[in-house]
């Protein structure tokens, strides 16, 4: 017997190569169960490979399959191979997809009203009246409110009322609820196949190892005519916490952060290398990471990427609170876990009190609560420092939607920074360290474009899927630059001002004096003079300059002229300095030659370019290096930056010891620096670059495109500035004079006055050139 | 003045004028600095608040006054008048209603300039209500800012509100500034409103080069950018989507992966090819679209119609012809071209490659280096910047013959030969904010591309662009935009008097001008000599300019002295010995 589960995500190979196992074992079948994941676009050999499954295959379950593509493809496969399927299980799929699912008696295809809107809002009352006791009638309206929530999800985007589509995300909730209500529906008759793909489904919302081995358990006993598997007892679906704080140490989750923090004080002490912290600061919020974590990865036991990041983080002495949530909607479990209620007695007061019955529920009663204790929030303060969503999706809203409105203004109102990691879901580690390009089409989508709606920064990987692997596995290396990055970033939380040192980064571009503080439509020079004196009102120890022209003069002039430099240089960083400090130095050296080579650098030494006010830095980033070198413009790809390029850098990070960098204006070189697209690896020169260094970049609000580039890969969080003031251009000089001329040949009634403006425009025209246009004339030759 | 000349063609003429004068006028420029953390230091909001005014925001109820004025009077429709020249004086009449309008609102508010509107054009309070506050909004959010307060929160560590990324006029929600720009979500693209934009732009486009040439471009280079594409959730894509004859279709999530032919009949004019260079930008945040685009031009030359109305088939055709004629003897031409037919439809290797039509740097690379190259003087002749951009940009997107996706593989010959096929290069401009003269990276692209077409199909392309942010979509010429943009800006005192206000960096951003015009001689050689002529007449011929350029900013000053120098040399212009005589002067030190 076979069975072939074609899915997208990463914690359901586990959980199935388990199962086939544990049923062959247990029960001695002969089970084979092929598995596919859909995440990508297949090419014309992998099509063939699933045609071979399909083709001698049993029973089928589709699970997550949203890409239109290979939906197509595989539907073709389905009604193909319909003879031989006993049962097709589709779950969680687009609507064309959902119209497959056939078992027994059952096909949704026959189903009215899949997917159409007006029968999906009077399901919802239907559904919502029986849900005591499940008729015939509204088992199958469910069913079909199973089937199409996916389509009316998406759609419910584009409608006014983005409310509904997140009410329907807490679908999950009534999972612990169907089985019971599934007891009331008779195992034959009319409804046996309606209830058999409930029971399924339920199996299916908590994917749990066992769960999933009952799940095809389950199916192989009511549509294989096979004497070995009708008498298995299959156990009913085994409940976890819909949300809960979970840790790699514990043995079960937490539902409350009382438990929590007794069970992480009591694991501190007992740990041998901890570092002298007492059981109250174990989690002390200005040091502990909030971070969101995928539900299915966490029943299916497929973790051990979670648990990479988990002791990355703690083996940088900060805590972490890894919670788990609907993942439709992260607000529930972030009142719940991240936020400490002040009001007295009420901390462990569920935020909200969800007691949603039903998929379809009218959910409206739950924004409300929610907004009621938004409201009231002024009360609460966070527990954590900054939150890290590992889920893949958008905050508010799942796979299928985002409402970014509702979830900024929740994360505002909190106010610490909100990550959005990267696990190789629909690509292999291999497949990612060896694409130039980094994270596929699906996931750069998915993962990064949407998250950023909602605020999220720092798009990097942590983990993945190897080829060989069954289950997601973390990136060591990445999992350390993520963990130390964040307590860079809790650095600037928690620290004095006046012990911060930031680097605010200038461009000069094409390399000369003029251009000193290029940036689009921002006058850099000025507003630095701005922002020094705010920064000092903030409490950071530097010295203002007066007025802009004494910036100028000290940043152009300073000592420049005895290096020979553009601008003033504040450090000189000699060969060996540089190669003991800058690790890719060798690398540098195979492209670029010997250190320190030609640019920005004098006898021997590498050239720091900027002045320094007390405790910041305005320095001045050095470009490509193609104007020593043009044959280097040649090039169709690049290697790497120069030596003063890396100098740059390495002087931020380790002797100028930046605490973050301030890029002003929009742009600079480092995020166009050779490396994957997005997702970059530890061989990606703007990973390389920026480092551990918190990054800010003051980008033009115009530049949405570019800004994105920095933001993906140098990790910057953007702030935009306003463009200059937009006016008509009017006229001027010979062009107003000429209009005049227009105005009084218009106006004018006397036919020879007429004949001479007519003239004396014609004249005026062409010492204008205007008339170039209006011959239309092609180009100049 | 021709004698015959009657009155009639005279009034024409002058109108013609008039409209000119009035396009330049009106054209909205950027007219200084932003100080980082200052509220804007508009002078005169009504220009500003006026376009905003002019477009229907449908998120904000808000509908476009001249729209509303004309529905008011009766008139048919504005935007037909948009396209008639000879109802210029009734949509003269209408813009000066809304200008007046406006006015009314910047002094006296949202409530005295509706009851004016009302009693001047009838428009209903009600109706126009929600634009004038609409505008009142955009009014006070420019009137404070805090980007100083977001910055100093970013540092200590704070959340930084997302939002989106545009110019004011395209989408007042930009407003309050520093925030967290974001992208777009790639599969949005092209939204509906973007696709019907983009149907009038294409056709304007066709049309022009139709009047200009008396048949269609068999094939068409496209520059595509991020930065517009997501401003305008992708007019760029849908132009071409509509150059080829097809539709997005979106899945049932609502995500644009699928085309739709739009047949012949409807399309009434045959299918263009295109040539589609994308950023690297474009790519990193687009990519399904890239894939798209792929899909839709391979669709294409698989449709079996006329070869007169699917010039991407008969490119496709003929290419694969051309190889084949290459390998087996000469003649039988009949037979082959059913062969290649064949091959046409059954897909495989020699189609993939005849059919490559996306292209854009290595993975993880970017730009053009021509801009580099122009501004370091660095080439030495003509095809040199060509052939640089062939060698950034000839990296496929596409499938192999497996249905694989290509990530970027390095297709220089293809490129040649889909550029050799090429009679017109065009991108779509989005933007007053940034012109083509503003940045380096208009004639990188749109100059690069136009260079190589100019050796590879050895006739130098018609170079368009179009102005997609006016109510009125308008095609031109790169010639006229080049002088437009000098007219507008770098000749108007009003733009440099504004750059000027800030020293320095104003003469920096004049000599940018300059260099980046000079990018458009070098590349494209669409300058006129007098715009240089001009240039040198305004800021360095004057006595009292030249000084003060020198007091500001001698560095940036001699910077732009050398580069009119340097189009002297290379040809651009050749003006009065004594003109050059005095520019050299200038870099010698003497007045």
């Amino acid at each position: 017997m076979k069975i072939a589960v074609l899915y997208v995500g990463s914690s359901l190979l586990a959980p199935l190569r388990n199962a086939e196992q544990e049923i062959n074992r247990r029960h001695g079948l002969d089970l084979r169960v092929v598995a596919h994941n859909f995440g990508a676009v297949f090419s014309d050999e992998e099509w063939s490979g699933i045609e071979t499954d399909l083709r001698d295959t049993d029973v089928v379950f589709v699970i997550h399959v949203m890409d239109g593509e290979n939906a197509a493809r595989l539907i073709a496969l389905l009604d193909q191979y319909r003879k031989r399927h006993r049962a097709v299980v589709v779950m969680n799929c687009m609507p064309a997809l959902m119209k497959r699912t056939r078992l027994g008696r059952l096909n949704f295809a026959r189903l009215p009203r899949i997917g159409s809107r007006k029968g999906a809002k009077t399901q919802n009352n239907e559904a919502a009246e029986g849900a005591e006791s499940l008729d015939a009638r509204n088992a199958t309206t469910l069913l079909r409110s199973i089937g199409s929530w996916i389509g009316r999800q998406a759609r419910s985007k584009s409608s006014e009322n983005g409310a509904k589509g997140h009410a329907r995300a807490q679908y999950l909730k009534f999972a612990d609820r169907l089985p019971s209500l599934l007891r009331f529906v008779p195992s034959a008759g009319a409804l046996r196949d309606v209830k058999n793909y409930l029971m399924l489904f339920c199996y299916f919302l908590q994917p749990s190892p066992r769960n999933i081995r009952s799940m095809l358990l389950y199916a192989l006993k009511h549509y294989l005519d096979d004497e070995r598997v009708r008498r298995v007892e299959i156990p009913a679906p085994e409940s976890l916490p819909i949300i809960g704080i979970y840790h790699t140490d514990a043995s079960s989750l937490f539902e409350s952060f009382d438990a929590y923090r007794s069970w992480y004080g009591a694991r501190r002490t007992k740990t041998k290398d901890q570092r002298s912290m007492t059981k109250a600061d174990a989690l002390d919020p200005k040091s502990t990471i909030g971070l969101l974590l995928m539900r299915p990865q966490i029943v299916s036991d497929a973790r051990k990427h979670y648990d990479g990041l988990i002791r990355a983080i703690e083996a940088e002495g900060l805590s972490v609170m890894p919670i788990i949530s609907t993942l439709m909607d992260n607000r529930e479990a972030c009142e719940k876990f991240f936020l400490q209620r002040e009001e007295a007695g009420s901390g462990e007061q569920p935020a909200a009190n969800l007691s949603c019955d039903f998929v379809d529920l009218d959910l409206q009663s739950i924004k409300e609560t929610i907004h009621e204790n938004t409201r009231n929030k002024i009360e609460s303060r966070a527990r954590v420092s900054q939150i890290v969503s590992l889920t893949g999706f958008s905050f508010v809203g799942g796979p299928a939607m985002n409402d970014s409105e509702a979830s900024a203004n929740f994360l505002a109102e909190i106010n610490i920074p909100y990550r959005s990691l990267v696990s190789l879901d629909t690509q292999t580690i291999e497949s990612w360290r060896e694409s130039f390009t980094g994270l596929n089409p699906v996931q750069t989508g998915m993962q990064v474009a949407i998250p950023e709606i909602d605020g999220a920064t720092a798009p990097l990987v942590f983990g993945g899927i190897s080829e060989r692997g069954v289950e997601p596995a973390p990136l060591e290396d990445r999992c350390r630059r993520v963990a130390r990055r964040l307590k860079r970033w809790n650095h600037l939380q928690t620290a004095r001002r006046d012990h911060l040192k930031v680097a605010l980064v200038l461009y000069c571009f094409p390399p000369n004096k003029g251009n000193i503080g290029t940036a689009a439509d921002l006058d850099v020079l000025a507003s630095l003079v701005d922002l020094l004196a705010q920064l000092k009102k903030d409490g950071y120890r530097v010295d203002v300059p007066e007025r802009v022209d004494e910036l100028r003069s000290k940043l152009l002039d300073g000592n420049s002229e005895s290096f020979g430099a553009t601008a003033n240089v504040t450090y000189r960083m000699n060969v060996d300095e540089y190669l003991r400090l800058c690790p890719f130095a060798e690398e540098i050296e195979a492209e670029w030659g010997r250190a320190p080579g030609t640019i920005n650098s004098i006898d021997g030494d590498l050239l720091i370019q900027g002045i320094m006010l007390g405790n910041i830095f305005v320095g001045v980033q050095p470009t490509f290096g193609y104007e020593d070198d043009p044959m280097r413009l040649l090039m169709s790809k690049g290697g790497t930056p120069h030596h003063g390029f890396a100098a740059f850098y390495t002087y931020l990070e380790k002797v100028f010891k930046a605490d973050a960098v301030v890029n002003v204006g929009t742009h600079g070189a480092m995020e166009f620096m050779p490396g994957k697209q997005v997702g970059l690896s530890s061989e990606c020169w703007p990973d390389r670059l920026i480092g551990e260094l918190p990054n800010i970049y003051i980008y033009s609000v115009n530049n949405p495109s570019e800004g994105t580039i920095a933001k993906r890969r140098s990790y910057a969080e953007l702030i935009s500035y306003l463009t200059p003031p937009i006016e008509n251009a009017g006229l001027y000089k010979g062009l107003a004079a000429l209009k005049d001329s227009i105005m009084a040949y218009r106006t004018s009634t006397d036919e020879p006055e007429r004949a001479r403006l007519f003239q004396s425009i014609e004249e005026c025209s062409r010492e204008l050139n205007l008339n170039l246009d209006q011959a239309g004339a092609s180009h100049p030759s | 003045m021709n004698p015959k000349e009657t009155a009639t063609e005279r009034d024409a003429r002058v109108t013609r004028l008039y409209e000119q004068l009035v396009e330049i006028e009106q054209r909205l420029i950027p007219t200084g600095l932003h100080v980082f953390g200052r509220a804007s230091e508009l002078q005169e909001k009504a220009d500003l608040l006026r376009m905003v005014a002019s477009f229907d925001r449908s998120e904000h109820g808000a509908r476009a006054l001249p729209r509303l004025i004309a529905e008011a009077l009766g008139v048919d429709s504005y935007d037909a008048l948009l396209h008639e020249t000879s109802a210029s004086e009734t949509r003269e009449m209408i813009d000066g209603i809304v200008a007046e309008a406006v006015r009314q609102f910047c002094e006296d508010g949202v409530e005295t300039a509706g009851d004016w509107l009302n009693s001047k054009a009838g428009v209903d309070r009600e109706e126009s209500r929600p634009t004038f506050l609409l505008l009142a909004k955009v009014a006070e959010q420019l009137d404070s800012n805090n980007e100083i307060d977001s910055l100093v929160r970013a540092l200590r560590g704070e959340y930084i509100r997302p939002g989106p990324g545009s110019d004011i006029v395209q989408n007042p929600f930009v407003l309050p500034t520093g925030r967290n720009t974001h992208a777009v979500n790639p599969y949005s693209v092209p939204s509906q409103m973007a696709f019907a934009r983009a149907e009038r732009t294409a056709d304007a486009l066709l049309r022009r080069y139709f009047d200009e040439h008396g048949r269609y471009p068999r094939a068409l280079a496209l520059v595509l950018w991020g930065l517009d594409n997501i401003k305008t959730h992708g007019e760029g894509v849908a132009q071409a989507l509509w150059l080829l004859g097809v539709r997005p279709v979106r899945d049932a999530l609502n995500r644009a992966t699928e085309i739709e032919v739009i047949p012949l009949e409807q399309l009434r004019r045959p299918r263009i090819d295109v040539v589609i260079t994308v950023s690297g930008i474009f790519r990193d945040l687009f990519t399904p679209t890239m894939a798209l685009l792929d899909k839709a031009v391979r669709r294409v030359a698989t449709l079996d119609e006329p070869l007169d109305m699917n010039y991407v088939r008969r490119n496709v055709l003929e290419k694969i012809n051309a190889n084949d004629a290459k390998g087996e003897q000469a003649g039988r031409l009949r037979t082959q071209e059913r062969n290649v037919s064949a091959k046409v439809d059954a897909g495989g290797f020699e189609f993939d490659d005849a059919v490559t039509r996306v292209f854009s740097n290595a993975p993880g690379n970017y730009g053009t280096n021509v801009n580099f190259m122009v501004m370091q003087s660095a080439w030495e002749n003509d095809a040199t910047l060509g052939d640089l951009f062939v060698t950034r940009k000839c990296f496929a997107y596409t499938r192999d013959s497996k249905g694989r996706s290509v990530e970027g593989r390095e297709a220089r010959g293809l490129m040649d030969d889909a550029l050799s096929l090429v009679e017109a290069t065009y991108q779509n401009i989005d933007s007053f904010e940034v012109g083509i003269t503003d940045v380096d990276h208009y004639f990188e692209y749109l100059g690069g591309i136009s260079k190589a077409v100019e050796t590879r199909a050895k006739s130098r392309p018609s170079i368009y662009l179009s102005d997609s942010l006016s109510p009125q979509t308008k095609i031109r010429s790169l010639e006229e935009t080049v002088r437009l943009e000098t007219r507008a800006k770098t000749l108007n005192p009003k733009w440099y008097e504004g750059m000027l206000k800030h020293g320095f960096r104003g003469v920096a951003e004049i000599e940018n001008h300059v260099a980046n015009t000079f990018g458009w001689s070098a590349t494209a050689n669409a300058v006129d000599p007098w715009i240089y002529t001009e240039i040198s007449q305004t800021f360095l011929l004057d006595t009292m300019m030249l000084n003060r350029l020198r007091e500001l900013n001698p560095h940036s000053l001699k910077s732009l002295v050398r580069r009119l120098l340097e189009a002297h040399d290379r040809g651009f212009w050749n003006p009065d010995e004594e003109i050059l005589e005095r520019l050299r002067d200038i870099i010698e030190g003497g007045a």
